[in-house]
């Protein structure tokens, strides 16, 4: 059987066939071989380029830094708004690991009650994969080391430090600032600026309302990059610092708003709803502008609870409401140098003497002044110190509402100006005109009209912008000056309010008007004289008060404010500026619903905030500290001008004066 | 002492001889690749010798030491054994049938308490070793064309539809392929090969909307369309092409190829442990590995055509062709060529029953080598 000679009988016909075909075999395997190298000399060679792209897009990625917002800071540099750091957590949905067990290893180290992971539960559900949910904002030191040592057990986690938006004066700028708050899907575009990615970042933040809204873009800065080197599930393995994007910090936006006159104006208010608007009279800045009740925005950065914000939303003194841009009242007897310019453009000589018997019979009905017992023969000097219904009533009469709009209109009313933000309501001027189209239930415009119009009751609202431009207007004597919010933005000077044409009325009608404010504060007999001695020597104030109705007292027996409720109550009012001699500041208070008269409520208030915006003035300053009747001493240091403000309570420099 | 040492009866019967007769070239090339494999192992795991790289040398060194022991296992054991194996292979995938585990959907394991294995893979040795017994007792005018050629369709055809109602269609159309290797290389009549080629061309599209399972047809589907959904399943086969090219002609650098490295790339240790080579070798690396698989073909097929026993030849040749299939169609697999199915690349890729399967193969390949010039008995039932 295993002769060697059996090997070659077995040279046949089988062995032949498979000889052949396992050359066959060879040839399939060796070009099954190169055809897998022409392949990979495709990939590998030809095509390497445009693989290597793909792997690099694969492997890096960019991961977004949100910039550092803007500063907004007062007209001296004061901050108002900035950025804090703020140690978050956060938590990423991978497909790998489940968001609800890793939200229970994570209230082991901070606290997440069960109400609190359900919302967060909630909120992994809307966010697509990949997108980190910020679960905690605010960690202690503590909770963020404790988190940051567990990271590596944790991949889906992260605790890192971003920026939080804080208001340090906390309500006093709350309504002309705004707040930040959290990108709703509603803010989100396909195009513009907020298409950008950088909304869906957790830390950013869009401006809600005021300055924040207005000048989002500007102090948003520029979207910085971290390049990362991530794995297939996107998970961060390294940072490559050398391919990072710097984020560049958003624009400082600069107010024309004081620091120290805005938070006086605040405490000022007290428990009271209304605003005060202070402005340069020179220049129209303006150094404060108030609205109380106010709120703390910094609550809003965080986000509120409903409850929280029912609240504010529910309380009748309304916080949420700007009431110096977005609130309307009738003026009141604050319009009433409104009507006298308009009477003396109208050609009513103001030396004419009207009689003030306390109440004038016109039209079937008693049109009452103020004062029961009457003023007597009243001009128009005197009607506007005493402040005489009576006297207004028949010149608005006399001239019909035309004039009087137009004169209105000059000095601001019925207008929104531009101040860099939105919310300003323009409120009524009325007229022939205005009532014919907008008053469709009675277009007929009645000499009754024309009657309260007088006195700044009816068809006439304004805001407190408006009245403080108006005063503005009154003081600077000539020039219709804007007011101005925004200083700067990032360095740019924004354009002065004093860039304006003049007035349409005589230098000698403005200052006829201008002296009857004079006399209202500081003539004994003045309705406001008590409430507007300054104290501060020869800087005197001039001011002009104003009670203005909310309900018709036809047929009321109890006229006294003080003993309804307070929706019910008198708004009052007080509008003013100082120094007489070179007016600098102007200021209106309106006290809603205050109850007390414009003299009583209003107009302390007023002269406390010019008493603060006066005193921080240099020049003022400079004109009180310097003894007194020495003109000549121009070159000479002046004394006590310390930086700190040692002047603060100045010295009675006339004594006998009331403070 | 070498060749004349094989002529002489007694002295080939000798362990030492039979020992230095193997092709100890083949043995070596078969470690580098091994080798090979466990390197890439080592660098996706990052630098570490778990968990694949170890255990992928510890079982290679196994199946090494048993190719050798069974290359020493006369080549009348093996065609003694020949129908026993076929035999066992079968029932045994009867019985997976019966009783098999199932595992994502595929019942192919069977759990023998202390280890699961696929008998798959024994049908994988046990059609080549049946198939070979079965041609070396025929004539070459019968293995051309004859009524006896309906045995050997019938012994493959009986294992192909057991496995592919696994469903395991990537092992049955690997041994249906082996199978039909052995047949043709046996002498199969063109005109057969030529009708049987063309009838499978023009059922493929028949199978692929009626025979195919839905993963099964949404594979073959991704393939013709990877673009179509890169983060599903073209994800695979996209994620390896741009670990392909993106290697470029040198590599990216041992350690440094980001897509295996950071898991853009599946299974990256596994079927696709050619495109982590790909990536951080590059062309070259690539090439020589390729080289290295075709020495290693060739080799075997040298060794199947020194045989001088008809047994020998076919199933040296068979084992030759299955490893073939291996390599090509993974290799295709990898580079975007071929639908994604589960076959590993030979000795690259980590996995113990393949691994097994393949070294059982190369040790009858030696055996047959070390039995050359043994002559083997046609006769029916002979045992030894």
């Amino acid at each position: 059987m295993s002769e060697p000679s059996i090997f070659f009988s077995e040279v046949n016909e089988r062995q032949g066939a498979f000889h052949r075909r396992s050359f066959l075999l060879g040839g399939f395997a060796g070009a099954g071989l190169l055809a897998l190298g022409g392949r990979l000399a495709h990939l590998q060679i030809l095509e390497a380029q445009r693989y290597q792209k793909l792997s690099a897009s694969n492997q890096f990625n960019f991961r977004l830094v949100p910039p550092p917002r803007g500063l907004i800071v007062d007209r001296n540099g004061e901050v108002l708004a900035t950025n804090r750091p703020n140690f978050r957590l956060l938590v990423v949905k991978d497909g790998e690991h489940e968001p609800g067990a890793t939200l229970q290893t994570l209230a082991h180290f901070v606290p997440l009650d069960a109400a609190r992971q359900e919302r967060l539960m909630r909120e992994f559900e809307r966010t697509p994969n990949r997108v980190p949910v910020s679960v905690m904002e605010d960690m202690t030191w503590e909770q963020f080391s404790a988190i940051n040592v567990r990271a590596p057990e944790m991949p889906n986690v992260t605790a890192d430090m971003g920026e939080v938006r804080v208001y340090p004066y906390g309500g006093a700028f709350a309504h002309v600032i705004g707040y930040v708050a959290k990108v709703n899907r509603e803010d989100l575009t396909d195009t513009g600026p907020n298409s950008e990615a950088i909304l869906l970042h957790p830390g950013f933040r869009i401006g809600r309302q005021g300055v924040e809204k207005a000048f989002d873009l500007d102090l948003r800065g520029r979207t910085g990059a971290r390049k990362v080197e991530v794995d297939a599930r996107g998970r961060e393995i390294r940072n490559d610092p050398d391919g990072d994007i710097l984020a560049v910090s958003g624009k400082t936006v600069e107010l024309t708003l004081d620091v120290d006159i805005q938070n006086r104006a605040l405490e000022v208010m007290g428990d009271e709803s209304g605003a005060i608007v202070v402005m340069d009279c020179r220049t129209g800045d303006l150094l404060c502008m108030v609205s109380a009740p106010s709120f703390d925005a910094n609550r809003f950065v965080r986000g509120l609870s409903t409850a929280e914000y029912r609240a504010l939303a529910d309380y009748e003194r309304r916080p949420l409401l700007d009431k110096a841009m977005s609130g309307t009242y009738p003026p009141g007897s604050t319009f009433k140098m409104t009507t006298a310019l308009a009477a003396l453009s109208a050609g009513i000589n103001p030396e004419e003497r009207i009689h003030c018997s306390g109440g004038w019979r016109f039209g079937g009905r008693t049109w009452r002044c103020w004062r029961h017992g009457g003023h007597g023969a009243q001009n128009m000097h005197d009607a506007i110190k005493n402040s005489c219904d009576v006297y207004f009533y028949q010149v608005a009469l006399r001239m019909g509402p035309d004039h009087i709009a137009r004169a209105a209109k000059a000095l601001g009313f019925g207008q929104a100006f531009d101040i860099g933000i939105p919310g300003q309501r323009t409120g009524v001027v009325g007229s022939r005109e205005w009532k014919r189209t907008q008053v469709k239930r009675d277009p007929t415009w009645h000499p009754g009209d024309s009657v309260s119009y007088g006195i700044g009751q009816g068809y006439i609202t304004a805001n407190g912008l408006q009245l403080a431009v108006m005063t503005a207007r009154l003081a600077n004597g000539r020039k219709q000056l804007n007011p101005r919010l925004i200083k700067s933005v990032g360095g740019v000077e924004m354009p002065p309010g004093d860039e304006v044409p003049n007035l349409p009325f005589s230098q000698e009608h403005l200052d006829y008007v201008r002296a009857g404010m004079i006399s209202v504060a500081n003539d004994r007999s003045g309705t406001a004289f008590r409430q507007s001695q300054l104290g501060l020597g020869d800087v005197m104030m001039a001011g002009k008060t104003g009670t203005a109705q909310v309900r018709s007292y036809d047929g009321v027996a109890n006229r006294d404010s003080r003993s309804v409720r307070w929706g019910l109550k008198d708004h009052n009012l007080y509008v003013a500026f100082a120094p007489i001699d070179e007016p600098r500041y102007a200021i209106s208070v309106i006290i809603q619903h205050g109850g007390l008269g414009g003299a009583t409520a209003a107009a302390p208030r007023a002269r406390e905030v010019m008493r603060v915006a006066l005193l921080k003035d240099p020049e003022i300053r400079a004109r009180i500290v310097r003894p007194m009747p020495l003109p000549d001493v121009t070159d000479l240091p002046p004394v006590g001008m310390a930086p700190d403000g040692a002047v603060a309570a100045p010295p009675p420099l006339e004594p006998g004066e009331p403070t | 002492m070498t060749m004349s040492a094989l002529r002489r009866p007694g002295e080939r019967d000798r362990l030492v001889v039979k020992f230095t007769q193997i092709d100890w070239t083949f043995a070596i090339a078969l470690c580098l690749l091994a080798g090979t494999g466990a390197l890439m192992m080592f660098s996706v795991a990052g630098s570490s010798w778990e968990p694949w790289a170890g255990p992928h040398l510890f079982r290679f060194g196994f199946c090494f030491v048993l190719m050798i022991a069974l290359a020493l296992f006369d080549i009348r054991v093996w065609f003694a054994l020949a129908y026993p194996i076929y035999g066992l292979g079968l029932l045994l995938l009867v019985a997976v049938e019966l009783v098999g585990d199932t595992r994502m959907g595929a019942t192919r394991w069977l759990d023998l308490g202390f280890m699961s294995f696929q008998p798959s893979e024994v049908m994988k040795v046990g059609i080549v070793l049946a198939l070979a017994r079965f041609y070396h007792g025929i004539s070459a005018e019968d293995a051309r064309l004859s009524w006896r050629l309906i045995v050997p369709a019938a012994m493959i055809a009986a294992p192909v539809v057991l496995v592919a109602h696994q469903p395991d269609l990537g092992t049955a159309m690997l041994i249906a392929l082996t199978g039909a290797a052995v047949v043709v290389l046996a002498g199969l009549s063109w005109k057969v090969i030529g009708a049987a080629v063309i009838s499978f061309v023009a059922a493929v599209p028949i199978m692929v909307v009626f025979v195919l399972h839905e993963y099964q047809r949404k594979r073959v589907m991704t393939f013709l369309d990877p673009e179509s959904d890169p983060s599903g399943s073209g994800y695979h086969i996209l994620q390896s092409k741009i670990a392909l090219g993106s290697g470029g002609f040198f590599g990216k650098g041992y350690g440094l190829g980001s897509q295996s490295q950071l898991n853009f790339l599946p299974e990256k240790h596994t079927d696709f442990i050619f495109a982590t080579l790909a990536e951080e070798f590059g062309f070259l690396g690539c090439a020589l590995v390729l080289a290295l698989f075709a020495a290693v073909i060739f080799m075997a097929l040298r060794t199947a055509s020194l045989a001088h026993s008809h047994f020998g030849r076919l199933a040296a040749a068979g084992v030759t062709a299955t490893f073939t299939l291996y390599v090509l169609i993974n290799g295709a697999m990898v580079m975007g060529l071929a639908p994604v199915v589960g076959v590993p690349m030979p000795l690259l890729s980590y996995g113990g029953t393949v691994m097994l399967t393949v070294m059982i193969g190369w040790g009858l390949v030696q055996s047959v080598r070390v039995h050359r010039y043994s002559e083997v008995t046609s006769g029916k039932g002979a045992f030894v």
